[in-house]
Formats: C-alpha cells, sequence, structure tokens
C-alpha cells in the first residue's frame, strides 16, 4: 500500500514536471535553444493565477488568464531574445535566457515582494478518500490535466493541419517553407503554447502548496534542462515518460536513500546513469 | 559686501556644526541578506533593527548621541560579508557589528571582526562556530542543539508522547535541531521510529508524507521555514494524519499560518517571541514592530532587535566607544528583551529559557515555558 | 590601501583565476561546462582538510590542484560520449551531484562546512600578491596555450570537430586535456578560496556559483583572455559599485547578462573588436 502511495506521489510530481517540460521541449525541437527562461513563465503563470483567483474568486479565471498571460509574455521573449540571437552559438541563448530569468525572479520579488503569497481561501483542497489513500482533489486535477493536456497536444500534432504544419517546420524548417507553412507563425504558437503549459503548471503547483515565491521556477529551470535530455531533445512522448519516470524515482529515492543524496541529486544521478548507457537519451528523436 | 561676507560666514559655521553633529552618532553595522535567495530574511531581520535604533534615538540615544544604523547586502555570502566587514571596520568606523544574515557569511565576518577587536553579535545564524571565532563575537539566539534539547523535553515530557518520527531540513539548523532532540530523545523517553530528510527547495512532500503515515508514530518533529513547513504541515494534514507537529522557531512568522491554513491549528513550536507575554518588552516590540514593517513580527525581526538592544546597552554601560570596554559590557549583561532575558556565557552564548508558541484561531499563543538551566546550557568552548 | 580594498582585491583575483581556467575549457575547446564550481568546490575541500590537519599552504593549494585536474579528466572522459548540448546538461548534474554528495558526509562537514580553516600564513596584503601572482601565472599559461600548437588544435575541436577528426587531430587527447587544465586551476583558486574566508559550506559551490563564472566568460566574450578578465573585474565589483541602487542590482546583473548577449553576443571582446574595426576604417 505504501508502495502504492509513493507511486502516486511520484505520478503526481512527474505531471507537473511534464507541463512544464512539453513547452521547453518543444521550444528546443524547434529552435534548438536551451530556454531557461521558461521557468519564468512558469513563476508569472502562479503569480497570475493567485492574484486573479484571489481578487475575483475564480479559479477557473485565474487559470485562464495566467495562461494568456504567460502566452504573451512568451511569444514576446522570442520576439525580443531569441528571434534577432537564432544563428549565435548556443551559448549564447543560453546565456541570454539565464540573465533574462533572473531579471524575472528580480521583478517578481520586486513587485510582488519576498515573502511570497498564499490563496486567500486555497481551492480544490477537499480530501478523497479510496482505499486509505488520501487524495486531495488538487492532485488528482493535476493527474488529469497532464493527461488532457498532453492527449490534446498529441491530437493536434497528428491530426490538425496546424500540427502537421508545425511537426514538418520541426523536421525541416527550408522545405516546409516551401509548402507555404510560415516557420515564424508556427513558432509563435509553439512559444504561446508553451508559456501557457508552464502557466497552467505554475497555478497547479501554487494549488498544491499553497505557496507562490519568486523563485519558485528556480528548481523546475534545471530539472526541465535534465528531462527534456533524458526524453530526448523535441521528443514529447520522451518527455512525457522521463518526467513520470522522474518523479516515481524521487518519490522513492527521497525515502530510500534521502540520507545519502537530496532530491536535486537523485535526480541529476538518474540523469547522468541513463547518459552513460543510452548518450542519446531515453528516446532519441533523431 | 558686508551682509555678503556676513552670510558666507554664518553659512561655514553652520556648515562645521552641521559636519560636528553628523560626528556624533554611534555606527552600528549590520549586514544581512536584502537581495538574493535569502532576501525575506534579510528584510525582516533589518526591519527589527531599524525599529530597534529608532526606538533608542526617540528615547534619547545613548550617552547622549544617536545611534546609526549602516546597513549592507551581503547576499548571503561570504565572499561579501568580507569586504563588507572590512568596510564597516575601516571605513564606516563603526562601534559594533551585527550580523542579520545566515551562517556561511556570519562565521566569516566574525572571523574579520575578531581580529580587529571590535564586537559582533550574530542574531540569528545558528553555526556553532560563529562564537568559537573569539571573544568578542556573540550570539542572541539559540543554538540549534539547545533548541533541539528543548524540543524532546517538550514532547517527551511535556505532551507526553514517545513515538516520534523526524522530518529534518537538510542544512546546518535542521541538522543541529535533529542533533540536540536525538542527544535528549532517551531521557525523555522518546523513540525515534525514522528520520527522513528534505531540500530547503522542496515545497512537495507527497512522498514523505505517506511514509510518514504508514509508521505511524504518536508526534512529529519537523525543522524548517516557514516557507517549507508551511506546506509539509497542510500536506500531512490532509493526508489525514492527525497527531501533533512540533516545530521550531523558523516557523515562527505569520505567513507559516497564512500558508498552512487550517492544518496550522495546533502546531507547537519552540522559539523565544511569547506573543500572550504581559512583559512590556515583548508587547511594545510586537505592536511597534507592525507599525513599522506593515507585517507582523516574525523570530528573525524580533532576533535583529534584540540585538541591536544588547548592543545599544552595552556601549551605555561601558561609557565609551573604546571596543574592549564595549566588549566587557557585554559579557556581563543582562537584558530583558522581547526575546527574552539576555546574558551571555563565556563563549559568548546566550542562556534564556525557551517560550512554546502553539497556533490557536489562526494566531500563535502561549503555550508553555522551558526553563531547565541544566537542558538548555550552551557549550562553553 | 584598506583591509577593505584587500579584501575585495582578493575576490577579484581569485574569480579572474575561475574564469580564465573555464575560459580554457569553454573558450579554446568549445566545450559548455555547467559544473565548473564543482571542480572550484574540491579544490576548496582539499585545501581546507589538508591545511586542518597541519599541511603548509603550498602543499595543500597545490593538492588542491592536482585533484580537481584529475576530476576533471574523468569527467573530461565522459564528455566524450555526448555531444555539445548534452555535456552542458551533464556537466550540470556534476554540480548537483557534487553538493549533494558532499553535503552528507560527516567527514567533509556535511551541512557544518568546515570552520576554523587556518590562515594562510602571510598578512593580508600578502595574501593578495600571492592571489594577484597566481591569477597573472593564469593569465599567461591561457595566452601560451592560445598561441602554441595546442591553442590551434583546440580552436579547431571547438570550429569543427568532425573536420578536426578527419585531420588526424586525436580529438579525445585534446579534450580531456582541456578539462583537465581548466579544473585543475579551477581547484587552485578553490584553495585560495578557504584560505580566504577560513569557512567553507557545499552550498558556495553548487549550480548558481557556476553560472556565475560561465557568466563572466560570456560577458567577456568567449575565447579572449582580455575580455574574459575585464567582464570578471566588473562583476566581482558588481555589488560595490552598485550599492547605491542595492535593491535592484540583480535585476540589473540579469538585464546585463541578457543585453551582452543580445546586443553584443562576443562579449565585452567582441564589442572592443568592433571599435577598433570602425577605428582603423576611418
Amino acid at each position: 500500500m505504501l508502495y502504492i502511495e509513493l507511486f502516486i506521489q511520484g505520478l503526481i510530481q512527474g505531471s507537473t514536471y511534464a507541463i512544464i517540460a512539453v513547452g521547453l521541449t518543444l521550444v528546443y525541437g524547434l529552435l534548438r535553444v536551451l530556454h531557461v527562461a521558461h521557468a519564468g513563465l512558469f513563476t508569472l503563470g502562479a503569480y497570475l493565477g493567485v492574484v486573479v483567483t484571489n481578487q475575483t474568486g475564480s479559479l477557473a479565471a485565474g487559470i485562464l488568464l495566467a495562461a494568456i498571460g504567460s502566452g504573451v509574455v512568451g511569444m514576446a521573449i522570442y520576439r525580443l531574445v531569441y528571434e534577432p540571437i537564432l544563428n549565435r552559438p548556443p551559448h549564447v541563448a543560453l546565456i541570454a535566457s539565464i540573465g533574462l530569468y533572473i531579471g524575472m525572479e528580480e521583478l517578481f520579488r520586486l513587485v510582488f515582494g519576498p515573502f511570497g503569497l498564499s490563496f486567500a481561501s486555497a481551492p480544490l483542497q477537499s480530501v478523497v478518500i479510496f482505499f486509505d489513500i488520501h487524495l486531495r482533489t488538487c492532485q488528482i486535477v493535476t493527474m488529469i490535466t497532464n493527461i488532457l493536456l498532453l492527449g490534446i497536444l498529441a491530437w493536434i500534432s497528428q491530426r490538425t493541419r496546424i500540427g502537421i504544419g508545425w511537426r514538418a517546420t520541426v523536421d525541416d524548417p527550408e522545405i516546409s517553407a516551401c509548402f507555404g507553412i510560415d516557420p515564424v507563425r508556427v513558432r509563435y504558437l509553439v512559444f504561446f503554447m508553451g508559456s501557457a503549459l508552464a502557466a497552467v503548471a505554475g497555478v497547479l503547483v501554487a494549488l498544491l502548496s499553497n505557496f507562490v515565491e519568486p523563485t519558485m521556477g528556480a528548481v523546475p529551470s534545471y530539472k526541465s534542462l535534465a528531462i527534456i535530455v533524458l526524453g530526448g531533445l523535441g521528443n514529447v512522448t520522451g518527455t512525457l515518460i522521463a518526467s513520470l519516470a522522474l518523479g516515481i524515482i524521487e518519490a522513492f529515492g527521497t525515502i530510500y536513500i534521502g540520507n545519502f543524496l537530496d532530491r536535486d541529486a537523485i535526480a541529476f544521478a538518474f540523469l547522468i546513469v541513463v547518459l552513460m548507457i543510452k548518450p542519446t537519451g531515453l528516446f532519441a528523436s533523431r | 559686501m558686508n551682509n555678503r561676507l556676513l552670510l558666507i560666514v554664518m553659512l561655514g559655521f553652520c556648515m562645521c556644526f552641521n559636519t560636528a553633529w553628523a560626528g556624533e552618532t554611534l555606527k552600528i553595522g549590520f549586514n544581512a541578506p536584502l537581495t538574493g535567495f535569502a532576501a525575506s530574511d534579510g528584510k525582516s531581520s533589518s526591519f527589527g533593527a531599524k525599529l530597534a535604533v529608532k526606538q533608542i534615538n526617540e528615547n534619547g540615544g545613548i550617552n547622549g548621541k544617536n545611534l546609526e544604523l549602516v546597513i549592507y547586502d551581503d547576499q548571503a555570502k561570504a565572499s561579501q560579508s568580507i569586504p563588507i566587514a572590512n568596510k564597516l571596520i575601516g571605513q564606516d568606523k563603526v562601534v559594533v557589528g551585527i550580523s542579520g544574515s545566515y551562517s556561511g557569511p556570519t562565521r566569516s565576518a566574525a572571523g574579520i571582526f575578531q581580529e580587529a577587536g571590535i564586537p559582533y553579535i550574530s542574531a540569528y545564524a545558528i553555526h556553532p562556530d560563529i562564537t568559537k571565532a573569539g571573544n568578542y563575537v556573540f550570539r542572541t539566539s539559540f543554538l540549534g542543539e539547545v533548541q533541539g534539547r528543548a524540543g524532546a523535553k517538550l514532547i517527551g515530557e511535556i505532551l507526553g508522547k514517545k513515538k516520534v518520527v523526524m522530518i529534518t531540513l537538510k542544512n546546518d539548523f535542521g541538522k543541529s535541531l535533529a542533533a540536540g532532540f536525538k542527544e535528549k530523545a532517551k531521557t525523555f523517553g522518546i523513540t525515534i521510529i525514522n528520520e527522513y530528510e528534505y531540500s530547503i527547495k522542496d515545497r512537495q512532500f507527497g512522498a514523505i508524507v505517506a511514509k510518514v503515515k504508514s509508521d505511524n508514530p504518536d508526534a512529529i518533529y519537523a525543522s524548517g521555514y516557514y516557507f517549507t513547513a508551511g506546506p509539509l504541515v497542510s500536506q500531512l494534514r490532509a493526508s489525514g494524519i492527525t497527531v501533533p507537529v512540533i516545530g521550531q522557531e523558523g516557523y515562527d512568522s505569520q505567513k507559516f499560518i497564512e500558508i498552512a491554513g487550517k492544518a496550522a491549528e495546533g502546531v507547537i513550536i519552540t522559539t523565544s517571541l511569547d506573543r500572550d507575554s504581559l512583559s512590556p518588552e515583548t508587547k511594545d516590540f510586537i505592536k511597534n514592530f507592525e507599525e513599522l514593517a506593515g507585517y507582523k513580527a516574525d523570530m528573525v525581526a524580533a532576533s535583529a532587535h534584540t540585538a541591536v538592544q544588547v548592543a545599544a546597552l552595552a556601549i551605555e554601560k561601558a561609557k565609551s566607544t573604546d571596543p574592549e570596554k564595549i566588549r566587557a559590557a557585554l559579557a556581563g549583561i543582562s537584558l530583558k528583551a522581547s526575546t527574552g532575558t539576555i546574558e551571555f556565557n563565556s563563549l559568548g552564548e546566550v542562556r534564556k529559557s525557551v517560550q512554546n508558541q502553539v497556533v490557536k484561531n489562526g494566531q500563535w499563543h502561549h503555550h508553555s515555558v522551558i526553563d531547565d538551566p541544566e537542558l538548555l546550557a550552551p557549550p562553553e568552548k | 590601501m584598506g583591509l577593505y580594498e584587500i579584501s575585495l582585491a582578493t575576490v577579484v583575483g581569485i574569480n579572474i583565476i575561475l574564469a580564465v581556467s573555464l575560459n580554457l575549457i569553454t573558450g579554446y575547446c568549445g566545450q559548455i561546462s555547467l559544473g565548473h564550481a564543482a571542480f572550484y568546490g574540491i579544490g576548496a575541500y582539499t585545501a581546507a582538510l589538508l591545511a586542518k590537519i597541519g599541511w603548509p599552504i603550498y602543499l595543500t593549494l597545490g593538492a588542491g590542484f592536482f585533484l580537481a585536474g584529475i576530476a576533471g579528466a574523468v569527467i573530461g572522459l565522459t564528455s566524450l560520449r555526448v555531444r555539445e548540448d548534452f555535456l552542458a546538461i551533464v556537466t550540470m548534474g556534476v554540480a548537483f551531484l557534487f553538493v549533494g554528495i558532499v553535503r552528507q558526509q560527516e567527514f567533509l562537514g556535511g551541512e557544518m562546512g568546515i570552520s576554523g580553516i587556518p590562515s594562510p600564513g602571510m598578512t593580508k596584503p600578502a595574501y593578495l600578491c600571492l592571489v594577484l601572482i597566481i591569477a597573472l601565472l593564469a593569465i599567461l599559461f591561457s595566452w601560451y596555450v592560445k598561441r602554441s600548437w595546442m591553442g590551434y588544435a583546440f580552436d579547431a575541436v571547438a570550429d569543427d570537430e568532425q573536420t578536426a577528426k578527419t585531420l588526424g587531430l586525436d580529438i579525445k587527447s585534446y579534450k580531456i586535456t582541456a578539462f583537465a587544465m581548466g579544473t585543475a586551476m579551477a581547484g587552485l583558486a578553490g584553495g585560495l578560496y578557504a584560505y580566504y574566508t577560513r569557512f567553507i559550506i557545499p552550498d558556495a559551490f553548487g549550480f548558481i556559483q557556476s553560472i556565475t563564472i560561465l557568466s563572466m566568460v560570456a560577458v567577456g566574450g568567449i575565447g579572449s583572455i582580455f575580455g574574459v578578465v575585464l567582464a570578471t573585474i566588473f562583476l566581482s565589483l558588481m555589488p560595490e559599485i552598485f550599492r547605491f541602487i542595492n535593491d535592484y542590482k540583480l535585476l540589473l546583473y540579469g538585464i546585463l547578462l541578457f543585453s551582452v548577449m543580445r546586443f553584443a553576443p562576443d562579449g565585452l571582446a567582441g564589442f572592443y573588436k568592433l571599435l577598433y574595426k570602425k577605428r582603423n576604417l576611418r
């Protein structure tokens, strides 16, 4: 029973990772950029979600505005930060992204204060009990959101024109341009969606811990990098599986080897072991 | 022409008068993490210090002069606290230094102050080796070990719970609390079923909560700060765990109650600030802090406030700015502050009683006091 | 020069050694390392532990230098298996693993770190001289490597690994050598840091510190020694220079990083070259 519970907790944690990491891997697949500032959009979404929900009393409004807000900012980041430096060596985008993330963290602190925010009265906290396992509604919602979002993403990319266009652009931007697919539009779309997803993850995490702070993006910023490498850069399904796997490994790891390694070290140990065995990641896409 | 000359002479006279007046302040140095990851503690501690300086100056200052607080941001890094310490001593010529920062920067700065022979007080940094820097270094807050021992008495004797699970924060604070707790656990009949550790960055404790539930303890001794303890306690309660949760002064902030909401009810902590205290020093501090800062006082603010008061009293008793006299005054001081009666032992560690507080109806309230001098005795060297 | 200026200068000197050492790895061999602070840490811990059991300073610094270099060679070996982007993440993993493992070992001080590190046995100004001399040596060494045959090989690897391979360059050895040289120097810097702060904790050598060092190299211009040194001096002194807008200085730092990469991706060195070119064209 304990093992099942640990497994479920791992899935919940892994779901939050997945929703964040998918946006990151989409951006990487498209632009070969390690978009560290993605974590800033995660934090932005969390703050927007909490502030709007506290003001309006409606969580739905909070999530919607958070997603749209982050989506728009994400697109702006593409246009102002990445587009001008696309032809530069990879470290340029990486450092620019890190600088941007630091700036965002500081802005959150200056605007919202260093002490963090909580919901006035946190929604989705009622407990559901089955087989002696207590789960809060927000935890169940997190797992469902993960499945839904990724299901929708998969459907979009396989069955709709937009999705096919985007996959084509990732595969070969020049040829797809010949076919009339506008690569720039695809990029804006990817940034909007990835950032909106990060924002949703932010609101979910805010619900799970009832606490939003300026530095909450720090851990996702580097952990998602590890996850997308594990999952195969640019590979959405791989990222999903890697996220869940990591969540589960962390859950068991913190209990059984927690006095030997801390959580982050466990995540990276896992990563390094996998890369030693399979240098292209769990599921290489190319 | 004569009028002009007169004006210039008067201006010159005023200027001399001004600089002379400006020289009539007693400078107290203060290093705190105002930016960076520790900014919340830096903000609280500097508010606490500023309040103390304001109150002392409103009461006429010390030995006829006003206090001036010289604050520098060290971002909780030793590589910054060392130049800051040198700057405070060499350029600002502070009379006393106070650390409103974490253990790393405090320990390094303490070495600088000791070498220069200027007294240095650690407001809340808990690393034991800080006071070992020398006889010019003092600490106004509990050592982690001491507080941990108090926790053992609280759980084992006062609450009468015997089967305990420990959830320990992985840093010097958490580890030293755990060490003190384990040291005295047997004395109070406590069996530690299991100990789990977590990182200061963790906010999701699902796995630990699940395991603790299966351990089925009588009580949980969890170390942390408001931003880890808040989520932890709320997740513990949400999973159906109803046994008492005991924390320490890291929880001591209204933010903990805000985050954990109803789950915070009944949580007991070992700390130094008694919200129900009838002592005028405490009531005064709590009320004035909220007026100045706009939010309710927390432990870090109270510690910094106390440290400044201690420094000021020492300067007053020494009746001079001679660092050696101030140091001697500090060593023999006895001050009733919001965080208890402050007296130092030969190492510069404080001896004071532990105030246990419990959350009732969304506020911190008095629970009990631990006053056992033998139990709470800090090391002498 | 007061103690304040001396302590600042010492920090700058140590940072220069760190930045120049990372420049060797990133700039000359094109391999992005996000875990450089781990080797800084290896050097610091080695020196600290040996100093506490009584070894003299030159031996402890040397030991830190060698241990960090060996660790670097080992990591260099792993870097062969993975491609560029992956290397960044693997080195990031090294950063976290180092801190994660060190903080659990009681003999390394664990969370409490190592305190009471003995004094270097010289006055503060003399210690500053030592640091500055080593920094100068690091700079000269970098400059020498750049101009030597090894430097050309490093450039080739950085530019186009595949072609360099076809030309018969032994990529393996060059990569490992670059790594080891860089990490050894970082280890030396670590030892100097330990004697400076007299108290070290695992957190000082984590991912954030690695990023800080990488930023100094990127802002200076990867590969350019002069640019990197200049950028390091400026960035190290930034907290002091910008004390008057203290609340905003980290924000400024983020904006600076981002702006330099966006508008002058070749860093200060590129900026300087641009000015130089403009002047010549007139």
